[in-house]
């Protein structure tokens, strides 16, 4: 039987489209911190690290055996400074390259994706990650749509994912169809759950404000 | 942090005392698994003597709820500290979880 997905593969899976393997549109820094948070909720569960809404703290650095997690929770624990859980959200979301393609290859190593390289004009190189066979993601889709259209209560691990997808503003494009439009509130009330998912929904708005900020800023209104 | 079992008009009662922190999330985790597996439907935490819940503390009592609502049974929270009202109230869990003033409410 196939070990379970992680957080981490879980949030590179569902931030493709079905069809094309291209990367879903995101707001900039989303994904990246949305991988930051599913390294930080792996590590969460695998009860090396603890969070409250002040610090994050290591409850025990002996490697997890999973190379995706356990270079980051070296480097968390050899940091001799408690931190925040935004803290860590934004070192690892400046590495979102070295979350992000071992993820990439684990999905595709598992049969779950295929890599595919194409080229633009014959020249500029653009690498795709179709899935070979969709029900993962759709089975995902699934029972997180049937928990946020229905009224039962999460277990811990569907509260973290859905509070997740929805921080890095993957659920406006999973759970994008005419079911869910009266739904806004029962998302909202699940994506409350989890610290990291909270953590990582206020960096990817603070992102979007300082990105607009900037824009603003450098192309002044006629 | 502090366990200790009890039952109140056949329901049982957990109370905790202490810190509910990654350090004694899994041993409430495995005195639910008990629970649990000895049939019980009706649990109640009382949560006077909760000075602190982390993330990992929070996750058992999601699980706990879950648990006993998925096999048909009911899961309280009486007697809520401020410092845990306010982590229950940041985390929506006021919203979606039976919290309770007094333990005999939650049991009744």
């Amino acid at each position: 039987m196939m070990k379970p997905l992680t957080f981490t593969e879980e949030i590179v899976l569902l931030a493709l489209d079905d069809q094309t393997g291209a990367q879903l549109p995101l707001p900039v820094t989303a994904l990246a911190y949305g991988l930051a948070g599913a390294v930080l909720a792996d590590l969460a569960v695998a009860g090396k690290i603890d969070t409250d809404e002040k610090k994050l703290v290591v409850l025990d650095a002996t490697p997890t055996g999973d190379p995706l997690l356990d270079p980051w929770l070296a480097l968390i624990a050899a940091d001799n400074t408690v931190h925040p859980v935004a803290h860590w959200l934004s070192v690892l979301a400046d590495r979102q390259r070295e979350v992000e393609q071992p993820a990439l290859d684990r999905l595709i190593d598992r049969g779950i994706l295929k890599r595919q390289d194409k080229k633009i004009l014959w020249v500029i190189g653009l690498r795709r990650y179709p899935t070979v066979d969709g029900h993962e993601r759709t089975e995902v889709r699934t029972r997180l749509g049937q928990l946020i259209l229905g009224e039962d209560l999460p277990d811990p691990r569907d509260a973290i994912l859905i509070s997740l997808l929805r921080g890095c503003r993957l659920t406006d494009q999973i759970f994008a169809g005419p079911e869910f439009a009266s739904r806004e509130q029962r998302l909202a009330t699940l994506a409350k759950m989890d610290l990291v998912g909270r953590e990582v929904a206020a960096a990817t708005t603070d992102a979007i404000i300082a990105l607009s900020s900037a824009m603003n800023t450098a192309v002044p209104h006629m | 942090m502090q366990i200790s079992e009890s039952e109140v008009g056949g329901v049982t009662v957990l109370g905790l005392s202490g810190r509910l922190d990654g350090l004694a999330a899994p041993e409430l985790e495995k005195k639910l698994a008990e629970v649990v597996a000895g049939g019980k439907d009706r649990l109640v935490f009382d949560c006077a003597g909760v000075e602190y819940a982390s993330s990992a503390g929070l996750r058992v009592f999601l699980l706990a709820a879950k648990q006993l609502k998925t096999r048909g049974g009911r899961c309280g929270f009486a007697a809520l500290t401020a410092p845990l009202r306010e982590v229950f109230s940041v985390s929506g869990f006021l919203d979606i979880l039976e919290v309770h003033d007094t333990v005999a409410q939650a049991a009744a």
